[in-house]
């Protein structure tokens, strides 16, 4: 009779957690691509009012994650940052190797004030940059992403992460959970 | 019979008794909410906790709320509010294809259905409504299992889009009382049959420029009205108008009301309280005065009155404020894009001085004050104030003092077109700055008829886009002046209204019915840059409150009949 209880409290159980759980995958699906990125030699200036060449800033011998968010967003934005921001808090200092890169895609708006309060927000650490710059550069950074938005009210949650083994981009498209973040990250390493 | 009952009885006992056993052994111990009654607070305090939770993330205690993102990883609620996504009327956000859900008390305690009930055959509620899952109404316990534990009633999770927050029952009681209220009792100014508007006018206003604000938002109320009318007699305009507008909006008519400002700006608060306790409209449409507009701001913040882009050189700057959004942060931001271009010659300055000419009244002050806010930002070494008194003439010999004394890098001249002539044989003085920075809205028309020989010296900050580049939108201007002489307005302030009219036609269709103030500005920010008269671009987002953010700096082309040449782009950074 246990036995039988048991089995029909699993059976009874199964249907919502397979429920609860495909619900969760269905909105942490995302798909994968490998591409080339040509970097274009711009300036941008991050949120702290420094001025940042972005060719040095993404090629580099550590791997580097790159999103395009702005900083009055109220949809993607917020998740892409809670991810980068759960990087830094479970790595800590070991994330100090990887660089987070976010570009804005309202540099109307997004002074280096605006991105600084921004990362304040997100509590963000050393190793995570808000770049910014004029509508042309920016542009030309989204375009060499294969990320182009016209508006951003058209943007799309996206992630890219550089290997520096053969410097190729992982394109992520979707809203990942953290720690499919981390998993595909440490793939990178790994490689 | 008995012995059946008591069987069943048994069976459930144990099924329940194992549950439990299984949740413990998957490690998933629900935090369960006991529905009570609000603590004993009087609404005007459940009011302000709730707002700070909502808005600020703020606990009752003092402390920050305790938020879990992706489950499990601690974050504080300060970083994760509430209206950083559900916006401040509760009502969702929308860009693109991806959506915040409504959290408002009215909507959350409804079942929400793949439609919204009397508009299932308007093409915009249809598109927006079949976004979102059908799931029951919630009840306080099923919103605080949300809240605390991320499973609508349906058993989906939500976890990896939205935090969990861990609160306890009396907080959880406040955040969902203070939920009830968000955007619950129509806004006043609102009828079934009406939206009333008005529009500020201080008295004293060239009347030239009041008519030219006043013409577009005039054409506008009465096209709108025009075409509420013609949907009652005529169902191809019916048809028209139920798909672009909803049948609600359709039927409302729109009227402006004048409330004119007079006096000193110290009674104008008296003024407005009177016009709005007579009258109350739903929010102001544009408005204009030449000096100052903060005791109309302050009346609107405090009336939480929806202002928007009134016609004005001094707006209030704020970080926090909320119900007027400008054009731009005034004259102030020509001199910030000063600050910004010359920065981007930085070593031209190493060691050297930037001297600032400043006609003292509020204009040279504001473009003062930007100028110097940016370039110290930079790192530089305060600029060298130079104040012309009121009467003072900027001469020639003045000039060259100022050149002989302090060698400066750039001199920057914010002054009237009267201090031009100054530099008239500037061309000719040895070791005379590199630059000459200057006003384009402050010097006029005489933008144009620099001499030929200043013209390769002289920059101008210029707030537009260029004349030659914004022809294209002169049947803008026509179209709302229905034939009558343009050269009898002021063009700059016609597209200016123009542009008002256009964000009031789209806020309200984005509105879909729900006629907040608050989703009033929650719709403008959620729309997308515009290429609109006047500016090269405007953009908006969630509360952003200028609307153009740019400033070209030019320079006057050679010949009789020159173009501006632009210097910059619309925004330096």
């Amino acid at each position: 009779m246990k036995h039988f209880c048991l089995l029909v409290a699993l059976f009874t159980f199964l249907p919502g957690i397979f429920v609860a759980t495909g619900s969760e995958a269905g909105e942490g699906r995302y798909e994968r691509s490998i591409q080339s990125v040509a970097i274009p030699d711009v300036v941008l200036v991050n949120h702290r009012g420094e001025k940042v060449r972005i060719k040095s800033l993404l090629e580099t011998d550590e791997p580097v994650i790159v999103d395009f968010i702005y900083a009055t967003c109220t949809t993607i934005c917020p998740i892409l940052s809670a991810g980068f921001a759960n990087l830094q808090r479970k790595f800590g200092q070991e994330i100090e190797k990887v660089n987070l890169v976010s570009i804005s895609i309202d540099p109307e708006n997004d002074t280096p004030k605006a991105m600084g309060e921004y990362m304040e927000r997100y509590q963000a650490k050393p190793g995570w940059d808000f770049l910014s710059g004029s509508r042309k550069d920016v542009d030309r950074v989204m375009k060499a992403f294969d990320a182009y938005f016209r508006d951003k009210m058209d943007h799309q949650p996206l992630n890219f992460i550089r290997s520096p083994g053969d410097g190729k981009w992982l394109r992520l498209y979707g809203l990942m959970s953290s720690s499919d973040l981390i998993n595909e990250l440490q793939k990178m390493r790994v490689k | 019979m008995n012995n059946t009952i008591t069987n069943i009885m048994a069976f459930i006992i144990k099924f329940a008794i194992l549950n439990s056993l299984i949740l413990i052994f998957i490690g998933w111990a629900p935090k369960t909410y006991a529905a009570q009654d609000v603590p004993a607070l009087s609404p005007e305090e459940i009011q302000s906790y709730g707002e700070r939770m909502y808005r600020e993330g703020i606990l009752p205690s003092g402390e920050p709320m305790k938020a879990f993102v992706s489950g499990d990883i601690p974050v504080s609620g300060t970083a994760f509010t509430c209206v950083s996504c559900h916006l401040r009327s509760g009502l969702g956000s929308i860009e693109g294809e991806v959506t915040t859900s409504p959290t408002n008390g009215r909507l959350l305690y409804e079942p929400r259905e793949p439609f919204i009930k009397g508009f299932e055959h308007v093409p915009s509620f249809h598109n927006y409504a079949v976004y979102f899952p059908v799931r029951p109404a919630y009840t306080d316990e099923s919103l605080a299992e949300l809240i605390a534990g991320g499973i609508d009633p349906t058993g989906r999770s939500v976890m990896k889009v939205m935090p969990v927050y861990d609160i306890d029952d009396s907080d959880m009681a406040i955040l969902i009382a203070y939920l009830k209220t968000l955007s619950e009792k129509p806004s006043p100014g609102v009828s079934e049959n009406e939206i009333k508007f008005a529009t500020v006018i201080v008295e004293g206003t060239d009347p030239v420029a009041v008519k030219s604000m006043i013409a577009p938002l005039e054409f506008a109320v009465n096209r709108k009205n025009s075409l509420s009318k013609a949907s009652e007699t005529n169902d191809r305009v019916a048809r028209m108008g139920y798909n672009m507008l909803g049948p609600d909006l359709l039927k409302k008519r729109f009227s402006l009301a004048r409330w004119i400002l007079k006096g000193p700006s110290s009674s104008w608060r008296a003024q407005l309280d009177a016009y709005y306790q007579a009258d109350p409209v739903f929010a102001l449409l544009g408005g204009i005065s030449e000096g100052d507009w903060e005791p109309v701001h302050r009346f609107c913040e405090e009336n939480q009155i929806p202002n928007i882009l009134p016609i004005v050189d001094y707006p209030v700057l704020s970080d926090k404020d909320w119900y007027t959004l400008y054009f731009s942060r005034g004259v102030r931001q020509e001199g910030e894009a000063a600050a910004r271009y010359l920065r981007g010659m930085a070593d031209l300055f190493i060691g050297r001085n930037v001297v600032q000419v400043i006609r003292d009244n509020r204009k040279g002050q504001a473009l003062a004050d930007g100028f110097r806010e940016i370039w110290a930002d930079t790192g530089h070494a305060a600029t060298i104030d130079i104040i012309l008194k009121e009467g003072e003439q900027f001469s020639q010999e003045r000039l060259q003092q100022i050149i002989a004394d302090l060698k400066p890098a750039a001199l920057i001249l914010w002054d009237d077109s009267s201090a031009l002539a100054a530099f008239d044989d500037f061309a000719d003085i040895q070791e005379g700055p590199g630059l000459v920075m200057a006003s384009g809205t402050f010097v006029g028309e005489s933008l144009w008829t620099v001499p030929e020989k200043s013209r390769e010296f002289i920059y101008f900050t210029y707030p537009y886009r260029l004349p030659h580049d914004d022809v294209r939108f002169d049947i803008s201007v026509r179209k709302v002046l229905l034939g009558k002489p343009a050269d009898n307005f002021d063009r700059n302030l016609i597209k200016q209204s123009y542009i008002t009219n256009e964000l009031l036609g789209k806020a309200l269709m984005d509105m879909r019915g729900e006629y907040y103030r608050d989703y009033f500005f929650d719709a403008i920010g959620m729309m997308r840059d515009e290429y609109y008269p006047l500016y090269e671009r405007v953009g908006f987002g969630p509360g952003q409150r200028f609307v153009s953010k740019g400033c070209f700096i030019v320079q006057l082309g050679k010949g009789e009949k020159p173009k501006l040449e632009r210097r910059s782009e619309w925004v330096l950074r």
